[in-house]
């Protein structure tokens, strides 16, 4: 999951001719990498993605920091969905 | 008695020495801490070689270290100018050039932009706020805060110069906006005062530093004992944590671009956050839509709400607070002009115009600027001076804002000057089309600009911003301005976005938008 999600913050986001490395633990939203559009944009991507929406309330700091804390919020997501069908 | 920049920071040190000045996500300053940092700051920077009335950059994201930055650069003395750390760097390196800049402060976390701008010429000597291999000498905040021999500060009188702001004139090359302690305190006291700001405030800076919004967060405030919450670039992506921010800080003041208070609308989660300490909204710097308005006005119905009016050049100059929300359609006044103030309604010939008509506005005002930096040319051209008395003329700023006075004599926004163009002969105020397609329901934002015709002639093409689940495309589009516009005013080419490229200040970026348009078109 954390593959998928660098693959389009550094390919699309950041334009990808950059040498900028993106790790999983870097800060997404207060170094600059991604800004306003940019995080709506990923939004889009990852429920089109995933398959899933995204609530209001859940596009927060602790959600969306890193490339790892948005796997972790996916991954409850998508095991409560799972629960859920069960 | 006070009477330049810095002594606003010393008197509030005095008065309330262990109130917080500002804070941020990592940490806050007290008045106290904040005072003594910037005259250690000051001192660092007269030791550097500094004397009054360089400039020196501020090249600083959101953070806490902007207001040690502020206050220690004018403290010695000099002027800051604030850059944007997200602009491009051939426009950094040609501000820093314009304005013969040789030392830098800034943050650790802009080390990968600053080697970035710092890969070709910038005529800079050093960069105060990270020690790092660089092209220029580099020092830390620890060398700056390391040295407590006291320092004395240089005089500063209020006709001296405190800081300069660059604007992107809508042609041509950035101008810098040259603004004296005396406009600035000015500045600093009339809306200190207007909004009955008092040490028990806590106010929402929103604003980047290079955006001129910011000066009521880092002059009036303090100027007041308030505390001021830097809002973090994180918290501005993602409005559920900002209004969780804003009820944890109790903010009872907040200001921004309207953008800003319509994201939070849209993804804020207002119904679960307690906004109650908001006594004051202030929104400035673009048309706020008023159907948006109308919808925060409702949800906080407890706060009153102000438009504030006023380009960087004069500061603000008019205000008007809303007494009840407006209707879906309604235009909100830019109001009434503040103390200390005076305006004129100009026609083409620089000749006032009759009751009710529009014209460009003029302002005179202790607020004002003192011209643009290096081009005594574009100052001169932007002033209209009025003989008085033999031996005396009243100087004004003409705003290149179109204005006109309601039944009710409150100012109208009639758009931008250069905003009217004629097509095939007619009149067209591209701010109408702008503001009749705000109004629809399924627009959320929109603007309007001439593009060149294939056969090279003018016409108007127009932009929507909407939601892609609401299906509406640009046929519906046509549909609806052609039952609400002339002919002629009809724009050529309708497009359909569904987002906006925006300026680092949140103003929809109409220059990138024209260039994807073209592209668009020639692909």
């Amino acid at each position: 999951m954390n593959r998928i999600l660098i693959n389009y913050i550094s390919g699309e986001l950041i334009g990808g001719s950059e040498d900028v490395a993106i790790n999983a633990d870097d800060d997404l939203l207060g170094s600059g990498l991604v800004d306003s559009l940019g995080m709506m944009k990923l939004v889009l991507f990852i429920e089109n993605e995933f398959q899933l929406k995204i609530p209001p309330e859940d596009m927060t700091i602790e959600n969306f920091m890193t490339v790892e804390c948005i796997s972790n919020y996916l991954e409850t997501r998508i095991q409560n969905n799972t629960a859920t069908v069960k | 008695m006070i009477y330049n920049l810095p002594q606003i920071l010393e008197r509030s040190a005095k008065l309330y020495p262990e109130k917080t000045a500002y804070s941020f996500v990592t940490g806050s300053l007290s008045y106290s801490e904040l005072n003594e940092k910037a005259a250690q700051l000051s001192a660092f920077l007269l030791r550097q070689g500094v004397r009054k009335g360089d400039r020196v950059g501020i090249y600083m994201n959101r953070c806490l270290e902007t207001a040690i930055a502020v206050y220690g650069i004018m403290g010695s003395g000099a002027v800051y100018v604030p850059l944007d750390p997200a602009a491009p760097a051939a426009r950094t390196r040609f501000l820093l050039k314009d304005c013969d800049i040789r030392h830098l402060i800034s943050i650790p976390g802009q080390s990968r932009a600053l080697i970035n701008l710092l890969s070709e010429e910038t005529g800079l000597v050093s960069v105060i706020g990270l020690k790092q291999e660089m092209a220029v000498r580099t020092f830390s905040w620890e060398d700056v805060f390391r040295d407590r021999t006291p320092f004395k500060r240089p005089e500063i009188l209020g006709k001296d110069l405190a800081y300069i702001m660059y604007t992107s004139g809508s042609t041509g090359a950035p101008k810098g906006i040259m603004h004296t302690h005396n406009s600035g305190l000015a500045y600093a006291k009339l809306s200190a005062e207007l909004y009955d700001l008092n040490e028990k405030d806590v106010v929402g800076s929103h604003a980047p530093l290079h955006f001129d919004i910011s000066t009521f967060a880092y002059f009036s405030a303090p100027l007041a004992g308030a505390s001021t919450i830097i809002v973090s670039d994180a918290h501005i992506k993602l409005p559920a944590s900002l209004s969780q921010l804003m009820e944890k800080e109790k903010i009872s003041v907040w200001y921004s671009v309207p953008l800003a208070l319509i994201q939070l609308l849209q993804r804020g989660v207002l119904e679960k956050r307690d906004l109650s300490s908001l006594r004051w909204v202030l929104f400035g710097g673009e048309v706020f839509i008023s159907k948006y308005l109308l919808a925060l006005m409702k949800m906080w119905p407890h706060a009153r709400f102000s438009n504030v009016y006023g380009p960087a050049e004069v500061n603000q100059c008019t205000f008007y607070h809303l007494e009840n929300p407006p209707s879906i359609n309604e235009e909100i006044p830019i109001g009434e002009i503040w103390n200390n103030t005076e305006a004129r309604i100009l026609d083409a010939n620089d000749k006032e115009v009759k009751k009710g008509e529009t014209g460009v506005l003029a302002i005179r005002s202790e607020t004002m600027m003192l011209g643009y930096w290096n081009n005594p040319e574009l100052t001169e051209r932007s002033l209209f001076r009025e003989k008085t008395t033999e031996g005396f003329e009243s100087v004004y700023f003409k705003t290149g804002d179109m204005v006109r006075k309601n039944e009710k004599g409150e100012l109208m926004f009639a758009g931008r000057n250069d905003r009217q163009v004629k097509i095939r002969g007619y009149r067209v105020e591209l701010d109408e089309i702008e503001a009749l397609l705000n109004a629809h329901e399924n627009i959320e934002a929109s603007a309007a600009f001439t593009t060149e015709s294939d056969n090279d002639g003018k016409e108007i093409t127009a932009v929507a911003l909407t939601d892609n689940e609401k299906k509406y495309d640009s046929t519906a589009i046509r549909v609806y301005c052609e039952d609400h516009l002339p002919a002629y005013a009809i724009p050529t080419n309708i497009y359909v976005f569904e987002e906006f490229p925006r300026t680092s200040s949140g103003k929809i970026d109409r220059i990138k938008l024209k260039e994807t348009i073209t592209e668009k078109r020639y692909e």
